[in-house]
């Protein structure tokens, strides 16, 4: 069956929540509504006629105005696929304590919970009912959803700075090594910690070679 | 003579036992890479297992939304390292579809037989270090001295030994010299007398047939509930292979060959010998395509006369999303881009066989022997370049 017949199929069940089939993308979509999610794929690997035995693919994509979660489902027994799509529009505001919510599938196909999972750790999705819904690639303790459009990236991490602004060693320039103004007073410890990565000779653009023009790199790093 | 009763005596009330747990990895041999597993032991038999990934997680999908279309390509091989060929193909195929453009007929038989031998050179990489899993050391070397042909024959059109970014969107990078295909198909007769040797090394070896027969079963349910695919899917009876079911290049349509399957030959349908041996029959099937493809490639272009203005110009492909499946050695890669207009993709997405295959290892564990998951993580075959990308 291709996607028109198997979307004329999916209609004909008379499940609630099933859109229009989308072709105006390179590849066709049927949009679904999130509360029938689990009803449409659990139909849609049992009937004999679409036997989609497996979810190829969980994708969550960040968009201008919404969130898309969509399902590669596909069937070896009769050689076509059908991608589902959740839509989840963005609310107005401040967006970065947004997690929207789908329901799991994973009890429908076990291969969803990882991808779920995953699309949870990037992208900040929630999926209602899942077994473990935990972060999979990222460690737990790891702050916002690197794939989200707005999200920041962080300056260190376990008390390790990241270099974000760091000068490539080829780009910088070793000749005009900037000499200690006064030496150190007596009773410093040898031990001191390091600085912050912004605050270091070479971060940020060239070696400052006077102590009055340290004003502009300030700036940088207020914008940092 | 106390002492030696209360060991006879049937029961132990006084003998202090407690549920172990044990890490396996991150930084172990066996665990091909990072792969972090927790498991929890009774004596020897493991009653529960937790796999921990995202030790090699190098963010290739946020720097797919940061980089041009093709400038993406050499991420790629990075992810499945051991097949970057495979990766290539994949992502060139992705884009070109978003685009609507194919490559030149040369092209694509040159992207075959490039795909077909580095699947060659995975599976070898697969055979040797299961040999050093199971504890046989020597069918190492034998894999790594064939493996070396197929990275000089690579390295030829490429000039990459591993990472060859040489497959692109509109087709390939440069022809290939005049004596490559000789020198293919001279490696393809030398290879097919040596691949006899790795069967009486290792194949039909008894200690390896033990060790592997009735070991880590996997059923077709737990196949297509858990996503997997390639050998570890072939191994359990399911005969399809997307180079035949759904050829993504046309080339495949014009070869002839065999999807081997697993027959439970050993044992049990499903097991790790079978995975192994499913691997061992597809190197020879792609001798096969090569020979066939060697012979039957025509003449021409092999760069999409359009798509060269994308090497000065970034690519811009109209607003949509395309989702393609290629056979990688390890089961079925997908690359799924939405684009919006732009000269980068606003997501790039990347389905990665070994991640489907990996997640199957939870449920595997549990029952077996500690030493006998050393031999199934093993069988899986996983990269973990490719499971955390």
């Amino acid at each position: 069956m291709n996607e028109q017949q198997l979307h004329q199929k999916l209609r004909a069940t008379g499940l609630a929540g099933i859109g229009e089939l989308d072709e105006s993308a390179c590849d066709p979509f049927v949009v679904v509504e999130g509360d029938s999610l689990v009803e449409v794929c659990t139909f849609l690997r049992d009937d004999s006629e679409t036997r989609m035995e497996m979810c190829h693919n969980v994708t969550a994509t960040e968009r201008e105005g919404s969130i898309e979660v969509a399902y590669h489902l596909c069937s070896y027994e009769h050689h076509h696929s059908l991608t589902l799509k959740v839509l989840l529009p963005k609310p107005e505001g401040d967006l970065t304590d947004w997690h929207p919510s789908v329901p799991s599938i994973a009890g429908v196909y076990t291969s969803a919970n990882w991808h779920e999972r995953e699309q949870w750790d990037l992208l900040g999705v929630r999926f209602s009912d899942h077994p473990d819904h935990r972060r999979i690639l990222l460690p737990e303790e790891w702050i916002g959803h690197p794939l989200r459009k707005d999200y920041v990236y962080p300056s260190s991490h376990g008390g390790i700075p990241l270099e974000l602004d760091a000068v490539p060693l080829y780009e910088r320039d070793e000749t005009t090594e900037e000499t200690p103004s006064e030496p150190r007073p007596a009773g410093t410890p040898l031990n001191q910690p390091p600085s912050e990565p912004s605050k270091r000779p070479h971060a940020g653009g060239k070696a400052p070679p006077a102590p009055e023009k340290k004003a502009p790199k300030a700036k940088k790093e207020g914008d940092a | 003579m106390e002492a030696l009763e209360m060991y006879t005596t049937d029961d132990r009330t006084d003998v202090y036992t407690e549920e172990l747990k044990l890490n396996l990895g991150p930084q172990h041999p066996s665990t091909h890479g990072v792969l972090r597993v927790e498991l929890k032991m009774d004596g020897e038999i493991i009653t529960g297992s937790r796999s921990d990934i995202g030790y090699l997680h190098r963010c290739a999908e946020k720097i797919g939304e940061n980089v041009t279309y093709l400038q993406f390509t050499p991420y790629t091989d990075r992810m499945d390292y051991l097949a970057s060929m495979n990766n290539n193909l994949a992502w060139s195929l992705t884009v070109e579809k978003l685009l609507g453009v194919e490559a030149p007929e040369r092209a694509q038989w040159l992207r075959m037989i490039c795909a077909e031998l580095n699947r060659i050179a995975s599976h070898l990489i697969a055979f040797g270090t299961y040999g050093i899993d199971i504890g046989a050391n020597t069918p190492f070397f034998y894999a790594f001295r064939e493996r070396e042909s197929i990275m000089e024959l690579l390295e030829r059109p490429s000039g990459a030994r591993m990472l060859y970014n040489y497959i692109q969107p509109g087709g390939v990078r440069r022809d290939v010299d005049e004596n490559w295909v000789d020198d293919v198909l001279a490696f393809c007769d030398v290879f097919e007398r040596r691949w006899a040797e790795y069967n009486t090394l290792l194949t039909n070896n008894l200690i390896f047939i033990k060790r592997t027969a009735n070991i880590g079963i996997v059923t077709k349910e737990m196949v297509f509930d858990n996503g997997a695919g390639g050998p570890v899917m072939r191994g359990s009876g399911i005969k399809w292979d997307l180079r035949r079911d759904v050829p993504y290049l046309k080339p495949y349509d014009e070869v002839e060959f065999d999807v081997p399957v697993g027959e439970g030959t050993h044992g049990t349908l499903g097991d790790c010998w079978d995975r192994y041996w499913v691997r061992m029959r597809e190197m020879m099937e792609s001798i096969r395509i090569i020979r066939q493809g060697c012979k039957a490639m025509p003449g021409g272009e092999v760069m999409e006369k359009g798509m060269k203005k994308m090497y000065k110009t970034p690519l811009k492909p109209a607003p949509g999303e395309a989702y393609v499946r290629c056979e990688n050695p390890r089961g079925e890669l997908g690359f799924y881009v939405v684009s919006e207009g732009g000269t980068s993709p606003i997501r790039c997405r990347a389905r990665g066989p070994s991640f489907c295959n990996l997640s199957m290892l939870d449920s595997l564990l549990p029952g077996t022997m500690l030493a006998d998951a050393v031999a199934i993580i093993g069988s899986l075959d996983i990269v973990l370049g490719e499971v955390d990308r």
